[in-house]
């Protein structure tokens, strides 16, 4: 006891959470291989190739990165937070123009080519800046009451939000704010000051979605068509020219909220205990589309083919990750650590709350990913280095 | 819980977002149970209505098969090219691809891209299965759109009813197109042709929805129904059970898998009582004598139980130009309002029955002792009613028989009057129906109380002159064949009325040991004429002789040797304001003599005369069925049973 106290590091991973992100993980590409079934069937494609194939090999890259990560002191790494932060935003700005970024023939620019991979440096932005943020809401609380510290921590969130929101992504610049929020809060920063900018930023939105849902089109602000599409759809009201038939109105309105009403049938019809693995209808006859169900929509092929209670397994393994990431952050050795705890793991959860959110309907349709369950390489790269940040922080946790 | 416990010491802002984490979780929970557990119902509804289409599979036909089992009517394969749009439709889109140009194309555009594409790809198919098959093909467009739009989950035929040679050639070539393939369609099959065709009747495409359906069909595969004859008599039994199964589409209305939920049973068979022999012998009795196109019928039926043997009709056709559709030419011949095929003259025809009636006549007046049949009438060869084709003279009963006397019957039957007329004519059910299931029966006239009554009160009431003219068949009085021919076999069996039977038996397909479903018992007796048996045996005597009395019968062209034939002729005149517009002319009769077994009766409309255009129809189908008995003898009693 003595030496580990003396020794400070304990050198013991939070096994209880990483037995959650393994079983995250498995879920994941198991159900991957079930929603990409029919259309790999089809196509013959070789095992190596398919997409499940791919995911295990991501997953293996991310650990070892996170294994990396885990074992350098977060303090050391915390060290290097403002380069890697200007790194990201230099990224984050290449990605808007057009010889670098590629949009990968969708509306939003979004990807670096890097020949046979391409990047997503928003889902990296996300760690950069709470690695920033962290560090540089690790000073003493006093200073975080005086304005300039504020609002340069403010501006530290404000510059990822406002380029990711130029590429546009929508979700994942949301994801940055309570992320940034939550931190604040916990590093001391007084509730006065954030609930004032609650109440702002609250103001803003509602303005926003008054412009957007009722004003006539001279008077809109310019959103991305699609995005306004899905807020109208959110809302429940069609976006269709005044001048349209009945018929029309009726046909944009089904086109466009096609994926949810699909989300919702697969979740629903699920039932308590689902239709099995690679039984799912929705995924296999491709009313869920082929090109989202394995990303943005695992969890209603999930919810399909086991049910209420294949439901009930992802969020309680959710649970266990964020409740010991919060158990982290209480017993983290010093500020830094506890924010990064803290960081990370309102980051998860945003994106676990909004993806599942938006497949029942809770939540307005945007594609971030659910962590460690979608199919992607940045994503998944990116939660397990989060994963091994609060394993780090664990790990130099205080030993009393 | 062991966090919240360390939490509560700690700090607060920590607690808060447990509680945030807490709060959202349980928020997605409580979501995905009321999505899964409360509403499931609805969304699995959902998902069935969006994925599943049910098909509505039609059962095979039962057979129609003759007493002995020789077959009238069966199902037999036919093989359908199909044109599988599912596993064309990744060449749709490589197509759609190919042709697709490099600007934006608008919604609309897009459609007719879509559309334009798809008919190549299908076209150009169907010409290479025309090239291999050596024979033409087109694909209509419109035809193609339409299966498209409304039924893209199913096959599309586009060419049916192959046969062997094509079958052959589609199956050996190599380098067979993608998405062609051979469908097998059982298909109703006449194999008889003409014979019986009347009868049988035909079968008519059936898009309607079937009062035994209780499911909901999103499609519904070819089907027929009995329109007319045995076939819509017996369609019910027939026609079997439908089954259903249902296609899973993906998200773009293609077919991707299929299951049945309930498999078809197959429909019945059905026994008739008509011997298939004897049926093509009346027909070809009737073609031989009277040409193609005579209208005309012929009854043969077993006096013994009332078993009908034939029940045949001219111009016949043949049921198999409805399968799998009728064509226009052939529409317009079975409709010719002259011919008229399609009606069954033996049970939907009728005519006045002429002299034949005079049977009826001569039994009143036996049965009343008004009519002495050894009294001699001087007959002046002409009635203040009626002209008589037989010359003046004296005539006893056998001999104003067998000349047909009208005079003397028209003597006897002012006699007695029209009620003891008219008493006789209904116990023989004259102008009732006989309820043979076929779908197309008439009642016929007779004269009833009633009708009397009614003519009263228009201002023309019955005079004697009608009973003069009713006692030699003419005037208000028309008879169906089967009417005759029942009353024919109550003369030649002792009295007996019965009602006729066409179907024995209805029995399950199965080959092997068929169980009986439902049978239809032999020689209902419907009632007894109540007349002595001396009066009829009187009246047989005559009929013999009409047959045999070469001088003096009017019949004797039905003069079979080794197997006396008994009958009447009759011809009944048509006239429009007095003057004469066609004749309808009758044979009734039975043999043999000695014991009755079977009754021919022949209605030729338009013919010359009962003795020389009835007559000899009856003979040929007399010396068919003597043919028929003697290459069988120990079967003798099996071509009629008891």
């Amino acid at each position: 006891m003595y030496e580990s106290a003396l020794n400070e590091r304990q050198r013991r991973v939070d096994w209880l959470m990483v037995a959650a992100v393994l079983g995250l993980m498995l879920l994941g590409v198991i159900f991957i291989a079930s929603a990409k079934m029919a259309e790999e069937t089809a196509r013959q494609v070789p095992w190596y190739g398919q997409f499940f194939f791919k995911q295990i090999v991501w997953c293996g890259a991310g650990l070892g990165l996170a294994g990396v990560t885990c074992v350098l002191d977060y303090r050391v790494l915390s060290r290097w937070s403002l380069v890697a932060y200007g790194l990201l935003v230099l990224c984050l700005v290449a990605v808007l123009i057009p010889g670098i970024g590629t949009t990968h023939g969708w509306g939003a620019r979004r990807w670096i080519d890097l020949g046979p991979l391409q990047f997503q440096p928003s889902e990296f932005a996300k760690l950069g800046f709470i690695f920033a943020l962290a560090h540089f809401l690790s000073r003493p609380r006093k200073e975080l009451r005086q304005w300039p510290v504020f609002g340069r921590a403010l501006g530290l969130t404000v510059l990822p939000f406002v380029l990711v929101l130029l590429e546009p992504d929508l979700g994942s610049a949301l994801v940055l704010l309570p992320v940034g929020l939550l931190m604040m809060l916990v590093a001391g920063v007084p509730a006065a000051y954030l609930q004032r900018l609650l109440a702002g930023a609250g103001l803003l939105v509602a303005l926003i979605l008054i412009d957007v849902l009722f004003a006539p089109p001279g008077w809109q602000i310019k959103l991305e068509d699609y995005q306004r599409r899905r807020l109208l759809v959110y809302f429940g009201r069609d976006y269709a020219p005044p001048n349209a038939t009945a018929a029309e109105r009726q046909r944009l309105r089904d086109a466009s909220s096609y994926n949810v009403r699909q989300a919702l049938i697969s979740v629903g019809s699920g039932g308590l205990t689902g239709k099995g693995w690679g039984r799912g209808m929705q995924s296999t006859l491709g009313y869920l589309p082929r090109s989202v169900a394995h990303n943005d929509f695992i969890f209603s092929v999930i919810a399909e083919e086991k049910g209420f209670m294949g439901s009930v397994t992802v969020i309680a393994l959710y649970g266990v990750v964020l409740f010991s990431g919060i158990r982290t952050a209480g017993q983290a050795r010093d500020r830094l650590g506890r924010l990064l705890a803290v960081g990370v793991v309102t980051l998860i959860f945003s994106h676990v709350f909004i993806n599942i959110g938006m497949n029942i309907r809770l939540m307005p349709v945007t594609g971030i990913p659910l962590p460690l369950l979608s199919y992607g390489g940045s994503s998944v790269l990116c939660f397990l280095i989060a994963i091994g940040i609060l394993q780090n922080v664990h790990i130099y946790r205080k030993s009393y | 819980m062991l966090i919240f416990d360390q939490l509560k010491r700690s700090d607060p802002s920590l607690r808060t977002l447990a509680l945030l984490v807490l709060a959202g979780l349980g928020l997605l929970l409580a979501g995905l149970g009321y999505l899964q557990v409360f509403s499931s119902r609805h969304y699995v509804e959902s998902q069935k209505n969006q994925s599943f289409r049910t098909v509505r599979v039609p059962a095979i036909r039962g057979q129609i098969l003759d007493r002995d089992h020789r077959l009238l009517a069966e199902s037999r394969p036919s093989y359908n090219l199909n044109l599988y749009l599912d596993e064309l439709s990744k060449l749709f889109q490589q197509e759609y691809e190919r042709q697709r140009p490099g600007r934006r194309l608008s919604r609309a555009a897009k459609e007719r891209l879509g559309q334009q594409t798809r008919y190549t790809v299908a076209s150009n198919l169907v010409n290479q299965v025309g090239a291999l098959l050596g024979q033409p093909l087109r694909l209509d467009p419109e035809r193609f759109q339409r299966h498209y739009d409304q039924s893209r989950a199913l096959p599309m035929t586009i060419l049916d009813n192959l046969d062997a040679t094509n079958i052959a050639r589609f199956l050996e070539q190599p380098g067979r197109p993608p998405g062609v393939d051979l469908e097998i369609q059982p298909l109703r099959y006449y194999p008889q042709r003409t014979t019986a065709g009347p009868l049988l009747g035909y079968l008519r495409r059936d898009e309607t929805s079937n009062s035994d359906d209780d499911t909901f069909f999103n499609y519904r595969l070819l089907d027929f129904k009995g329109v007319v004859g045995v076939e819509a008599a017996f369609d019910q039994e027939l026609r079997g059970k439908a089954g259903a199964k249902y296609v899973l589409v993906n998200n773009l209305g293609y077919r991707q898998a299929e299951h049945f939920f309930s498999p078809a049973e197959p429909g019945l068979n059905l026994i008739l009582t008509i011997d298939a022999r004897i049926q093509k012998a009346s027909e070809d009795a009737m073609r031989a004598s009277l040409g193609n196109n005579a209208r005309a019928a012929v009854v043969v039926l077993n006096p013994r139980n009332g078993d009908l043997l034939a029940l045949a009709s001219s111009p016949s056709y043949d049921p198999n130009v409805f399968i799998p559709r009728v064509s226009v030419e052939e529409w317009r011949t079975l409709n010719d309002t002259n011919l008229n095929p399609t009606v069954n003259l033996a049970t939907y025809g009728f005519a006045m029955p002429g002299s034949t009636f005079k049977i009826v006549t001569a039994l009143a007046g036996l049965e009343a002792n008004l009519l002495d049949p050894h009294e001699v009438f001087h007959s002046p060869g002409f009635s203040q009613f009626s002209r008589d084709t037989a010359p003046p003279g004296d005539y006893d009963f056998r001999r104003a028989f067998i000349k047909s006397c009208n005079t003397y019957f028209i003597h006897q039957g002012t006699n007695m009057g029209k009620a003891r007329l008219l008493e006789m004519g209904h116990r023989f059910f004259l102008g009732e129906r006989t309820e043979v299931p076929n779908f197309q029966e008439i009642s016929g006239i007779f004269p009833t109380e009633a009708m009397m009554n009614q003519r009263r009160e228009q201002g023309n009431p019955w005079r004697v002159s009608d009973t003069a003219r009713l006692s030699i068949g003419q005037g208000d009085v028309a008879l169906t064949p089967l009417q005759v021919a029942l009353m024919t076999a109550a003369v030649a069996n002792g009295g007996k009325m019965y009602w006729p039977r066409l179907a024995v038996q209805i029995e399950t397909p199965d080959p092997l040991s068929p169980t009986v479903v439902r049978s239809f018992p032999a020689g209902r007796l419907r009632g007894n004429l109540g007349v002595a048996q001396q009066h009829l045996e009187l009246v047989r005597a005559a009929m013999l002789a009409d047959v045999e009395d070469r001088q003096e019968g009017t019949g004797y062209r039905a003069f079979v040797a080794g197997f006396r034939v008994c009958g009447k002729t009759g011809t009944a005149e048509n006239k429009q304001g007095g003057r004469l517009v066609s004749k309808d002319t009758w044979f009734v009769s039975f043999a043999p003599y000695e014991s009755p077994r079977y009754v021919v009766v022949v209605l030729v409309k338009g013919g010359g005369g009962g003795g020389v255009t009835c007559a000899p129809v009856a003979q040929k189908i007399y010396q068919a069925i003597q043919k028929l008995e003697s290459a069988e003898p120990g079967k003798a009693g099996h071509l009629v049973q008891n």
